[in-house]
């Protein structure tokens, strides 16, 4: 049926003939080049390499591997379609299908070919990434790595594209039709289907986590082999499908029929591989259905507290063998006749004992309970003795994560990593209490009622039996004895966690608190990228924690900070109900591995650029100080947040790691516990949480509006309780940032803001390392300032009804107090909405600058401007008065929660009038009566209905495809997307509108599109015409290049007069009002149009007025 | 090798008839097929080689049936296609060895010296490094024969190996032809070039239309033309009028008249004279007859 001489044989000139084809000598050529550029760019010594490239010896063959994996399946197809068919006009195959060889020798002689040929070729590429790793002293090279990615990406890769061309062609016998389909269908898996049907549609590899970790290995390797092996078997079943089918008599007929068998076989064979892939990855997402359930179950069932904790934890492979001591309390007013706990479902209890007693338990999933014989009164403690054994299932962490963010890949560069919550290997262990792996008698994540809250921290003991050689990190102080290490935390925590590996510690104390970093022996370049801090590392310390308790106004509370080196497999989300991600744990922050791709640690490139900065602003920097500036800026960038980012896109990746070391300032010491709000506690958190905010958002240049004004029309009309359940998580988040920024926004306009934040830190300093309850802190409130918060909470979380600011006026003059010179600006605003509100306003004295958008390293940390709140009553119009010492370059309205748009309103102040004398006015005051300007006044906004557009342009095919596909109708559309076809609308703080301040906008054309302001006189007459404006060019970046060059815009002015063109020059125009010229005006009408003909990018219609004369 | 053929049709699925109802037996030697274009040549010859299925009737060589004992029968077979170009990317001598570790079970070096031995035979060895597709149409072919030959075959079937060639490579393919049927080799030789047959073979079968229009030795087809092969010397006029009744085999002008040479069942025109035909003379008789011309 096969012979191995015929194969052989035929792969050997056929791969010859190959090898001979320009089109593999191009691609091979093309393949070799692009990743010789991204191996010498990326990580060899001749650049500064990219730290992610060599952090792991597996990454950057790992990487060239994924990269040519597309273009090697498009190549594969265009080689073998061509291999196998069958040209009708020459006889060439038929001198070969006359000779003594099977349909099977020949179609596996053929596919042997270009088999060998990629494989070689992925070697030969593979060749790079090895002699650039050897050739660099940082890098690690692994020689395993160069051996398993071409075996478990390229093999089954390059089979299954040649089995299905092979087959395709022999059955369509068509090879153009063929390579359109498979190359197409190549692109479709590209675009939509690699992530999604568990990876079954993946055949490339592309998106399937295969990147190992060199702390604990290969992760998820089993569903990767899996998957790759039923790719490769489906390509051999078609192979031999292909020799059934091919157009060639058979040697036997029954060979004929027993090459299709084998292939159906196949076939069924690697169908069942795809089942269980897909099992693999399901049966997960339905233990968490099931868990969840249980959860529910369990919700509204009262349980005892846990007062104390003593586990004892044997490691034994990928299981442990633990015993939990509990000493547990009735907090409840009632008898409880039933206890239970939740413990990770892949942990099995062996035995159950209440007050030494062994009980009778059953189990509920996660749940394990005992409801017989159990009889526990109010107050009552009892001690319970829990064994159990078993592995740790993922699947029980973080349910309350949706299954699209749970199902979702940890991106790590190009690479799809699998999310591990735990780790449970042979040589790691990683355990947090997110997977359960200690119980507990809290319930988890349900849709019946809310998580119920922990009433109070647990005192917990850990003893672990670690093997030699292996570090076991926990909370709490360590003493060992023999191979038993005991850790025993000083407090009572909310929960502990516990990592065992080849740790290595380096550990330094300052004002009497330790500061450890574990890694990996391998993993220490940070001492030698940082070799000359050691004598300044206590100072540096000092001074970084200082500078964040000064701006957090909270003091550490805990003896020991401990930066534990993690996999970069590890993965967190953000949640409703706390504030921090799995990174943090008590005492402990998990950092990535070497760092992963976090910019501050990738120490060569941060030295490069800090050379750069220096350079630039003639500084002369030593060695040391270079070392100390890159340390202060991982740590303030990083692990304090004292300097934010520079860009965010608000609402997306909402689950970016998060390894601030607030969480052990506030989340682990202490917390207010509300059953009715509990929001609460995740909203004082996010009030205190002093980290410095992104400062450039753009998700309103990409969507029209900002994703803060998203979630305040959301909360306009949908309460925050439904919000909670319905909203996508992003939503849920920002909404509740922004309700607690208003709740505590109000609070401090009404307590007085200084008094309320002084208590609110005294409360937490003198309520450290417990649990307090709501009734408690509303009563420490009525005492301390008389008012009861529970009515104004049940107001903020439940109403969606929003207040609406109107910026009526803003007056700014330099003004001479005696001799010194200062600043008055007086801004009146209005509440039209419908409650009442908060206005934070504040002041921007810098001079915008473009060296402000780059991120500088080791940049000052900003001092925060403090600002001024108000609250406006509804229906309110108030006057505020700031004198400021230093010249106000913009003013920023914070509306937090309005129907605004923008929410925040930046406003340049320009050119500041003087004023001699007159009183300063700093505070505010309700106007009661307003003046009404005596100068009569048409003012026509892009919102109003008097202005239309017109544009005779039509849309490409493309373009109108792509806008169909878009469901979602959008009033306001980003300033990014210009459309040379339609003036669309778009929203900003520098456009004119009461609350909405907005302005349509189209690219710049040849003057066919128009937009069009027609008022409605009163009177007629001359009257003076003013535009909007943003400011000089509309505040187009126009380049140093066109520094001097002007800009028009082109107005038609159908006037009583007639009608005139006008050629306006933008160049130096003021934001706000520019005055275009006088007309005369019937009472008829008239208009003002102005057309998209302009050398800017873009074209902004905003608003015009009309002032009488 | 004793071929037997009995009842043989080919019908293609769009209804065309490529061959019908064959009966023909074919022993050692060389064997010739003639027919024109389109005749069923080469539905024949593929059938023959197990390339094709025949649609009804049988094969049987040394009393094997082809059809169920395929992969023996190829063995035995060696083929030239009629249209044969060359992988584009193999010398000479890859492609002949490429051919050859499929047919014989040698060692390499015994191979390798058997390629180049066969190269030498069909004086190719001085090219042996070059690439086949640069080869001259008449060097494929002898590299086809090459191929064909390589595996010692029993059967050899070479279709139209001729078309296209000059005189003297014509010439050397026919003496190549020539020593192979001294072994005890049966070879078949389709061709539309009664020169091809006259002149290497002793059986042959003429087919038209896919039919056996004639089957026996060369000599045998000639005699059946004798006494209807006229030569005249005609005028213009009276050539016009003969060669628009009569098939014409050729045309030499002499002194301003014409010397020709036609095919008629009677004395076409009195000067008329019985000429002694040759092969050539058959296979336009039995063609006309065929179409359907009345040589009367």
């Amino acid at each position: 049926m096969i012979s191995i001489k015929n194969i052989v044989t035929i792969s050997t000139y056929e791969s010859k003939v190959l090898w001979r084809n320009w089109f593999f000598r191009i691609v091979a050529l093309a393949g070799i080049f692009f990743i010789g550029i991204f191996n010498l760019v990326e990580m060899s010594s001749l650049d500064d390499p990219s730290w992610w490239a060599m952090l792991n010896g597996f990454v950057l063959p790992y990487a060239s591997i994924i990269f040519i994996s597309i273009p090697q399946a498009a190549a594969v197809i265009f080689l073998a379609t061509g291999l196998i068919k069958k040209d009708k006009k020459l006889d060439t195959n038929e001198v070969f299908f006359v000779r003594a060889i099977s349909n099977l020798d020949y179609v596996f002689g053929k596919a042997l070919a270009t088999f060998k040929l990629f494989i070689l070729l992925n070697f030969v590429i593979l060749l790079i990434p090895f002699i650039v790793g050897l050739t660099n002293p940082l890098a690690t090279v692994n020689p395993m790595a160069f051996i398993i990615y071409p075996l478990i990406v390229s093999v089954p890769n390059i089979v299954f594209t040649m089995g299905i061309s092979f087959l395709l062609v022999t059955i369509i016998r068509n090879q153009p039709i063929s390579i359109v389909l498979l190359v197409g269908v190549t692109g479709v898996q590209l675009i939509y289907y690699f992530d999604k049907f568990s990876n079954i549609l993946d055949f490339t590899g592309f998106r399937i986590s295969m990147l190992a970790s060199e702390m604990s290995g290969f992760i998820d390797i089993e569903f990767a082999l899996w998957q790759r092996a039923f790719f490769f078997l489906t390509g051999i079943a078609f192979l031999f499908l292909t020799a059934f089918f091919l157009e060639r008599l058979s040697g036997h007929k029954t060979t004929h029929r027993a090459t299709a068998g084998v292939g159906v076989v196949l076939l069924l064979l690697s169908s069942f591989m795809m089942m269980k892939v897909w099992t693999m990855r399901q049966s997960p997402i339905d233990l968490r259905q099931a868990m969840i359930t249980a959860n529910g179950r369990w919700a509204n069932e009262p349980n005892l507290s846990i007062t104390s904790h003593a586990i004892t934890l044997e490691w034994a492979g990928n299981e442990i063998i633990s015993t939990s001591d509990l000493v547990l309390k009735n907090n409840t007013r009632e008898l409880l006749d039933t206890i239970y706990f939740s413990l990770n479902p892949g942990l099995t209890v062996d035995t159950l004992l209440v007050n030494e007693a062994p009980v009778q338990f059953k189990q509920d999933v996660q749940i394990i309970y005992v409801n017989k014989d159990i009889s526990i009164a109010p107050d009552q403690e009892i001690k319970v003795r829990i064994k159990y054994h078993g592995a740790i299932l993922q699947a029980a962490a973080h349910l309350e994560v949706d299954g699209k963010r749970y199902e979702e890949s940890n991106d790590f560069i190009m690479f799809a990593l699998t999310k591990k919550y735990a780790f449970l290997e042979e040589d790691y262990v990683l355990l947090t209490n997110d997977v359960l792996w200690y119980p507990d008698t809290e319930v988890g994540y349900n849709r019946v009622a809310v998580a119920k809250e922990r009433q109070a921290f647990t005192n917990f003991e850990l003893l672990v039996k670690v093997p030699e050689g292996k570090t076991a990190i926990s909370q709490g102080a360590v003493t060992v004895s023999g191979d038993v290490q005991k850790f025993k935390p000083e407090y009572p925590l909310p929960c502990i966690s516990l990592v065992i590996g080849d740790y290595v510690k380096k550990e330094i104390i300052v004002d009497n608190v330790a500061y450890a970093v574990f890694h990996y022996p391998k993993n220490d370049y940070f001492l030698k990228q940082l070799d000359q801090l050691a004598d300044t590392l206590s100072y540096l310390i000092t001074d970084v924690v200082s500078e964040y308790e000064d701006a957090q106004k909270l003091s550490y509370p805990f003896k020991r900070m401990q930066f534990v080196e993690v996999p970069l497999h590890f993965a967190a989300y953000n949640k409703i109900y706390e504030s921090h991600q799995a990174f943090l744990q008590p005492e402990t922050v998990f950092w990535p591995e070497e760092g992963a791709e976090i910019r501050q640690f990738d120490f060569g490139r941060q030295l490069r650029d800090m050379n750069t900065q220096a350079k630039k602003t003639n500084q002369v920097l030593t060695d040391k100080q270079k070392q100390a500036n890159i340390f202060n800026d991982l740590i303030r960038k990083v692990f304090t947040k004292q300097i934010g980012s520079k860009w965010v896109n608000d609402g997306q990746n909402m689950d970016n790691p998060d390894y601030s070391v607030f969480p052990n300032y506030y989340d682990f010491n202490s917390g207010i516990v509300s059953r009715d709000w509990a929001l609460l506690n995740r909203c004082i958190a996010t009030y205190l949480r002093n980290d410095k905010q992104v400062q450039n958002d753009y998700s309103r240049d990409i969507n029209g509006i900002s994703f803060t004004e998203e979630c305040n029309n959301l909360m306009q009309t949908t309460p925050l309780s439904k919000i909670l359940t319905e909203a996508e998580f992003s939503k849920i988040s920002k909404s509740v940032t922004l309700k607690s920024q208003y709740l505590f926004s109000y609070l401090g306009q009404t307590l007085g803001e200084s008094n309320f934040k002084s208590f609110l830190y005294e409360w937490v300093n003198t309520h450290q390392h417990q649990l307090n309850s709501y009734e408690d802190f509303r009563q420490a409130m009525v005492s301390r300032f008389k008012v009861d918060i529970d009515p104004i909470i049940r107001t903020v979380f439940s109403e969606t009804s929003q207040p609406a600011f109107e910026i009526l006026d803003v007056q700014k003059y330099e003004v001479m107090d005696g001799d010194r010179k200062r600043y008055q600006v007086i801004v009146k605003a209005k509440n039209s909405g419908d409650s009442d509100g908060v206005l934070e306003v504040k002041f921007n004295h810098k001079e915008n600058n473009d060296e402000d958008y780059y991120a500088k390293i080791n940049e000052e940390v900003a001092e925060e401007v403090q600002g001024r709140l108000s609250v406006i009553k509804q229906g309110e119009t108030k006057l505020f008065g700031y004198v400021l010492d230093e010249k106000p370059n913009a003013i920023s309205i914070n509306t937090i929660i309005s129907r605004n748009i923008p929410s925040v309103i930046n406003m340049s102040l320009g050119t500041l009038s003087k004023r001699e004398g007159g009183i300063l006015f700093d505070g505010e005051q309700v106007v009661t009566n307003e003046m009404k300007s005596a100068q009569y006044e048409v003012i026509v906004d892009n919102e109003d209905k008097q202005f239309t557009h017109f544009s005779p342009i039509k849309p490409t095919m493309l373009k109108a495809y792509l806008d169909s596909r878009d469901t979602v109708v959008k009033k306001y559309h980003g300033s990014w997307n210009s459309s040379y076809s339609s003036w669309f609308a778009t929203t900003g703080s520098d456009f004119y509108g009461s609350i909405i301040r907005s302005a349509h906008f189209t690219r710049s054309g040849g003057g066919e599109k128009i937009a069009t302001w027609t008022p409605e006189f009163r009177e007629e007459g001359f009257y003076d015409i003013y535009v909007y404006m943003q400011g000089k060019n509309q505040n187009e970046f126009i380049g140093n290049e066109s520094a001097s060059k002007q800009f028009d815009y082109h107005y038609i002015i159908n006037n009583g007069d007639g009608t005139d063109n006008i050629k306006y020059n933008i160049t130096n125009a003021e934001p706000g009002w520019n005055y275009l010229g006088s007309y005369y005006f019937n009472k008829t009408g008239g208009s003002v149009s102005l057309t998209d003909k302009c050398e800017l990018w873009r074209v902004y219609a905003d608003a015009v007025k009309w002032v009488k004369q | 090798m004793n071929i037997e053929i009995t009842g043989l049709s080919k019908i293609y699925p769009n209804g065309h008839a490529a061959i019908k109802n064959i009966d023909l037996q074919i022993g050692s030697g060389m064997f010739g097929l003639l027919g024109p274009n389109g005749a069923g040549k080469s539905s024949f010859m593929r059938i023959l080689v197990t390339v094709q299925k025949a649609t009804s009737g049988t094969i049987l060589m040394d009393g094997l049936d082809i059809n169920e004992h395929r992969h023996e029968i190829r063995k035995l077979i060696g083929y030239l296609p009629q249209d044969f170009t060359f992988f584009s990317k193999l010398k000479t001598w890859e492609f002949l060895d490429y051919t050859a570790q499929l047919s014989t079970s040698l060692k390499k070096k015994k191979r390798l010296a058997k390629v180049d031995r066969l190269l030498d035979q069909v004086g190719l060895l001085d090219v042996r490094e070059r690439m086949a597709n640069k080869l001259s149409g008449g060097m494929k072919r002898r590299l086809g024969i090459a191929q064909a030959l390589i595996g010692e075959p029993r059967l050899l079937v070479i279709d139209e190996p001729t078309t296209g060639l000059d005189p003297e490579e014509r010439i050397r393919f026919r003496n190549i032809l020539s020593d192979l049927s001294q072994r005890d080799v049966t070879i078949i030789l389709s061709t539309h070039i009664v020169g091809d047959i006259s002149s290497t073979c002793h059986n042959m079968a003429m087919l038209n239309k896919g039919e056996v229009a004639f089957k026996g030795s060369p000599e045998g087809m000639i005699d059946q033309v004798r006494g209807h092969v006229w030569q005249i010397i005609l005028d213009d006029a009276e050539f016009d009028t003969l060669k628009a009744k009569y098939p014409v085999v050729s045309t030499i002008p002499v002194d301003g008249k014409w010397e020709v040479q036609l095919i008629a069942n009677d004395q076409p025109h009195p000067t008329a004279k019985v000429a002694n035909p040759n092969l050539e003379h058959a296979y336009v008789y039995f063609m006309e007859n065929e179409f359907g011309v009345s040589l009367v």
